[in-house]
This record gives C-alpha cells, structure tokens and sequence, in this order.
C-alpha cells in the first residue's frame, strides 16, 4: 500500500546531512578532478586540505552531534595527562535520532577513508610522494574522526549499560523490571 | 523504547515509574570529571531533535539517594552549580540551554581559542610563567595555519620549482614537529603529544612573520636581520614550554633539536629567491 511506504521516515536534517556530505565529496572531487585541470601541485594540496579539514571540523563539532548525538574531545586536566571526553545524548534523545541520519553519517565516514586509501594507493604506484602527502593528511583527519565517533559511540553504550544497571539493581518491583526491559 | 505512557500495572506503581521517569530524564549520560578550574565554554550545537518531554531540571539535579549514580548531573544554568566540573558536557545534556546555540558560535568559539593560544605562547604574559598550565586547551587549527602559511610563502618566493618547495616546507614542518616531540618523550620528559604539537606550531609564527616580509623585500641583509629577529623570538616563544617539559639536566638535549628545526627553516627562508 503506498500510504504506508510514505509514512517511512525521511532525513530529520536534511541541511546538515548535506553539509556533513559536501566538504567530503569536494575534497574527493577536487583532488581527484585537479588532476586533470590544474597543473600546479601547491593549489591541489592547499584546497584539498583545508576542505578536508572543514570537513572535519564540521564532522566533530556539528553533524556528529545533530546526526547521532555523539561528541569526543581531548582536554588536559590539572594533573597535566591528556584526557579523552566522550558525551552522548541521553537514551531518550538517542533513540530518538533519525535512522537515515545515523545511517548516512557513519557510512560516509567510512566511505571516504576508504576512497582516500585507494586514491593513496594509485598514488604510491605512480610513485608522486607529494600526491601521498595529500592523501596522508586527508586520510589522518578521516580516520581520527571515525576513530573519535565509534569510541564516543562504545562509551555511550557503555554508559547506558552501567546506568541501567544500575537502576535494575536497585529497584526490584516487577513493573519496574517491565518499564526497564525495552530500555 | 519504551513509551512512556504505559499504565503500570499496578496503582502503587505509577509513583515508581515516575521516579524513573524524573532519573532518565534528570541524569544525563555525562562522564565523571574531575574539578578544574573551567576552560572557555565549549560550544554546543542546538540538536533539532525535538526533546520536548525531557523537562528541564530547575537545580543541579537531587538524584534520589536510593540510587547510588554515579554520574554527575550538570548544572543546566551555568552559574548555579559549585560542582560544575566541565563546560563541555553542560548544555548537551539539558537541551534547552544550548538549542539556541547556532554553529557561528562555534566558529566564533574555536577561533578565539586559537588567537589566546597564540598570544600565549608568542607574547610575553604572565601565564608563561606556569608551562603546564598553559595550552591546556590545545587545538591544531593555528599551527595547521602557520604551516601552510609558512609553506605558501616559501612557495610564492621561490622562483622555480615552487611545488616541491611547498611539499618539502610541509612536510619538513610537519614531520619536524611529531619528531621533536618524539625526541622530549622519549627524554622522558612530561608532555602531551599534541600540546607539543600545538606548541610547535604556534612558535612558527614569528617565522611566518619574517617569512612575509624577507618575500615582500629582496635584500639579503635585510632578510638575514629579519630572519635573526624572528628565530630569536621563535625560540624564546618555545624555550619555557619545552625546558619545562624535560629533567633539567635533560634540557639542551631537548631544546638542541628545537633551535636546529628553526635555524634550518630561517636558512631555507634567507636562501630562497
């Protein structure tokens, strides 16, 4: 019945998806098109770059928390030790988070380390050890953000474990037990 | 997930269920911080999300003592809490303070953070007396910035071969940085990774400086005065950080390579024409 297949949900973000995808797919496009157009390797390497580095700016401070509700940083603490902050969205907020979203961020996020491995490979058969320094730093800063997001994502599950955990434990009526078991 | 309008299945339950209710929505899932003075809030960004029925807490949350949380509710309105032990996990939490947020102030946020981090580190000011305390909140984007701006310069000044020039000014930067850093850890010396990383980057910024002018101007005295301001004062802007970091007697070892990293890259701005 096609009414039902309307009701399917469709991106609760459709700007921020957009931008989450346009920094990637430019990096890529220019990179992979400059080859073709532009002679001068500096122009690459500059462009390429900063829309790899937008791209990850915008990853960690914005799509990452509209999208799935996740956010990692590093801070130091008094002591002086480096510090890795993971925050997520509470249960409620998660689970309400759109499916396309979470779906097209994190297939993104792999999409594109795995498009710049492959670019890094053809360059490395060429031999241009400039073209792989590109390829390097736009890999380093794909690969932090997916590394940041799936430990902030483990943290967070971790978290909801220990919480609800903890409150099964304490509390020990049966429709409390009820209330938890879809948690 | 369950939906929260479930009748209970018995009357005296419903009094249960809505302590459970107030402790979902009262605990956000925030991690356990220790107490420090508060960095410069970080900024957050407004989750369109509607979480309408997630009612803000009035106060720092009481989490009901029967429950032993050990999470620490963060203060919704900023002042109220004595507990307030992050600024970066507040606000993600309790929504309403942050859905008004919009992504310009992040931006706004993360680049007054680079220009505190670079009067830090290159300008005199007191807080240079306490090395660890400073650039505690590293971030990357300034030194990434000098880098280029570096390599761009050398680039504009050279007069052939201008790309290699580039890659080679990067990637020598680049690599110099992760090495020096390599070379104080290894000393056994007290740092983080990517403060010194930071740190590095923010020294060059002087050199940018003479880089600029020796490209504006073509007079090789000129330049080699310039170029020996500019890594005097790039050393000295590196000196307390790096000596801070290592056992005194370890120090030259650990400044050594610094001083060698800048005096290379002040002879690669003088020799390029």
């Amino acid at each position: 019945m096609d009414r039902t297949q309307v009701v399917e949900e469709n991106y609760a973000n459709p700007k921020t998806c957009l931008f989450h995808v346009l920094f990637k797919g430019a990096a890529l496009a220019f990179y992979i098109l400059s080859a073709l157009f532009v002679n001068n390797f500096v122009i690459i390497f500059v462009v390429t770059v900063f829309l790899s580095a937008l791209d990850f700016w915008v990853v960690k401070n914005v799509s990452g928390r509209i999208l799935v509700g996740l956010r990692w940083w590093n801070e130091i603490n008094d002591l002086g030790e480096s510090v890795w902050k993971f925050e997520s969205l509470d249960q409620e907020s998660l689970a309400r988070m759109n499916k396309k979203d979470s779906w097209l961020f994190w297939w993104t996020l792999y999409l594109t380390a795995g498009a710049w491995v492959i670019l890094g490979i053809f360059s490395l058969i060429r031999f241009q050890a400039d073209y792989v320094l590109v390829v390097g730093v736009c890999l380093t800063l794909s690969v932090a953000n997916i590394i940041g997001f799936t430990k902030c994502r483990k943290d967070a599950k971790k978290q909801l474990q220990q919480f609800a955990q903890q409150t099964l434990a304490n509390q020990f009526t049966s429709s409390l037990r009820t209330a938890f078991t879809v948690v | 997930m369950s939906d929260n309008d479930t009748i209970p299945l018995h009357p005296s339950s419903q009094s249960d269920i809505d302590e459970i209710e107030s402790l979902i929505y009262a605990t956000p899932s925030a991690t356990v911080l220790p107490a420090r003075p508060p960095s410069p809030p970080r900024a957050t960004i407004p989750i369109s999300v509607p979480v309408s029925t997630s009612p803000t807490p009035p106060s720092p949350s009481p989490v009901p003592p029967s429950i032993p949380i050990t999470v620490v509710p963060t203060a919704p309105v900023a002042t109220a809490s004595s507990t307030r032990v992050t600024i970066g996990s507040d606000g993600f939490g309790s929504p309403p303070n942050t859905l008004t947020e919009p992504v310009w102030d992040t931006v706004k946020r993360d680049l007054s953070r680079i220009v505190s981090n670079l009067k830090l580190v290159v300008f005199p000011n007191p807080n240079r007396e306490d090395p660890g305390k400073a650039l505690r909140d590293w971030d990357l984007w300034g030194p990434f910035f000098f880098i280029v701006f570096l390599g761009l310069t050398l680039s504009w000044s050279a007069s052939v071969k201008k790309s290699e020039v580039f890659a080679v000014a990067f990637a020598v930067l680049a690599a110099g940085a992760v090495i020096l850093t390599l070379n104080v850890l290894l000393l056994g010396g007290h740092i983080i990774f990517f403060q010194s990383l930071s740190l590095l980057g923010y020294c060059l910024f002087p050199l940018d400086i003479g880089a600029l002018i020796c490209m504006l101007k073509d007079n090789v005295i000129l330049k080699i005065v310039v170029v020996g301001i500019t890594l005097a004062w790039s050393s000295w802007a590196a000196y307390p950080f790096m000596s801070a970091a290592v056992n005194p007697r370890r120090k030259a070892l650990a400044l050594y390579p610094v001083f060698l990293m800048y005096i290379s890259v002040g002879f690669l701005i003088i020799a390029i024409d």
